[in-house]
């Protein structure tokens, strides 16, 4: 546990703090933190400078009050947006080590600032690379749910295809709802084929789990766990977000079926 | 417990793996913990197989099988120096039921149209019971990742310690 009695002798403003956190906060909202998680790090962060932190999290933007508990005369109140979400878990790791080090008095605040400043900096894997691995996983649970070895392989091709359209979308600039829609419309098109020609034995296999790599798994998992730590406003917004994304690709699998040929199903 | 079974497992065990690894990368999980996430994925889904195998029901193997991956993803984060969700996440996730959301869409597609409702009533049981059968699915799911939150008292994973009396000042 961190020691409170190693007062270091740098005193920090509230308001700079509260722009350091409040930098963190969004950053880890929008690559998948769940609100306890954030709330537990920017504490541990605000010890060693003797500020008091209370935040309303929610999915679109953080409010936070940072009070000196030396003077409470010394408050301040800030709200900043999220940054477009994308889960990136790797953040996570690095900013819980960070407010470890220096909850345990081993970072000046200057450093956290650079450290923040790198860790928003680190770049996710490349998109070929993830395309790559979203193929192959989802050959993986197609041969998981029973599929054939051809049925995997159409997946496989499905899934890297839409995964490197709704790339291309996003670069673009357009809305990220219509990726998705997107997304699965070109990658049901493609097991939809094997559908109607029969090239695998359980076509049905292909066409459920070449879609799965849209799923927003980390919003509805989050959705839950903030439910069941009391982070209810959160907890709906991010419901509302993976609900809206898991229509979206109802939607973009729809318009694909209906162009096949609903009866071919 | 044949030798063909035991063959079987290792080849469900090799999937979930390679499902665990590739949805670590999706996710942006570090590079050095993405074969822990392999790892647990194949070891939940495995253990769901065999689970499954013996007799018990899809719903009470999905939600052992995630409850394992997240009890081991704490021991993993002790040893890793990660937060266990860097690799029970990416694991969870072969563990999706994907064939049962499916079908769940589809019949609502098909719900669409009144002959097919009046040709096949039978139709809306189906799409209660898929539905039925993801929501729960996702929820054991997510029981699983959330299971140090649910079940110890202390707030930070750091914390906890397994086998060992715990002092509660400490929390």
């Amino acid at each position: 546990m961190p020691t409170t009695s190693t007062i270091p002798s740098e005193y920090i403003h509230a308001t700079e703090f509260a722009d350091l956190a409040l930098d963190i906060a969004t950053t880890m909202l929008a690559s998948g933190a769940h609100c306890g998680r954030i709330t537990r790090n920017l504490n541990r962060l605000a010890k060693p400078w003797n500020l008091e932190i209370q935040m309303q999290l929610t999915f679109i933007g953080v409010v936070m009050t940072v009070t000196s508990e030396f003077d409470p005369q010394h408050t301040v109140t800030r709200y900043r947006n999220t940054p477009p979400h994308s889960v990136h878990l790797e953040l996570l790791t690095e900013f819980s080590r960070m407010t470890w080090k220096a909850a345990d008095g081993d970072l000046t605040f200057q450093e956290v600032v650079q450290e923040t400043e790198r860790i928003k900096k680190i770049s996710h894997y490349n998109y070929w690379a993830v395309a790559v691995a979203v193929g192959i996983s989802c050959a993986c649970l197609c041969a998981l749910a029973g599929g054939s070895f051809t049925d995997a392989m159409v997946a496989c091709v499905a899934a890297f295809t839409g995964s490197i359209v709704r790339v291309f979308i996003l670069r673009n600039k357009f809305n990220p709802m219509i990726s998705f829609v997107i997304a699965s419309f070109v990658t049901t098109l493609i097991t939809g084929a094997n559908m109607i020609y029969g090239w695998g034995a359980a076509p049905e296999t292909a066409l459920a789990t070449a879609v799965l790599y849209l799923v927003p798994g980390v919003p509805l998992i989050n959705s839950l766990i903030d439910l069941i730590e009391g982070y209810l406003s959160s907890a709906w917004n991010r419901a509302l977000f993976g609900a809206s994304i898991l229509l979206c690709i109802a939607v973009g699998m729809t318009l694909s079926i209906a162009l096949l040929g609903i009866n071919n199903f | 417990m044949t030798i063909d079974f035991i063959f079987r497992v290792l080849f469900d065990f090799g999937l979930a793996f390679v499902v665990g690894f590739c949805w670590g990368m999706l996710f942006g999980s570090p590079t050095r913990v993405l074969w822990i996430a392999g790892l647990l994925g194949g070891l939940g889904h495995s253990l769901r197989f065999v689970l499954l195998a013996s007799g018990t029901g899809l719903i009470t193997a999905t939600l052992i099988g995630s409850v394992s991956i997240g009890l081991i993803g704490i021991y993993c984060a002790h040893k890793a120096h990660h937060p266990p969700v860097v690799f029970t996440m990416p694991a969870c996730i072969t563990l999706i039921p994907g064939l049962y959301a499916y079908r769940t869409m589809l019949g609502c597609i098909k719900l669409t149209d009144p002959a097919t409702v009046q040709h096949n009533p039978a139709i809306i049981g189906q799409i209660g019971y898929n539905l039925m059968l993801t929501m729960s699915l996702l929820f054991t799911l997510a029981i699983g990742i959330s299971i140090a939150a649910l079940l110890f008292r202390s707030k930070s994973v750091r914390d906890i310690n397994f086998g060992k009396k715990r002092e509660v000042e400490s929390v």
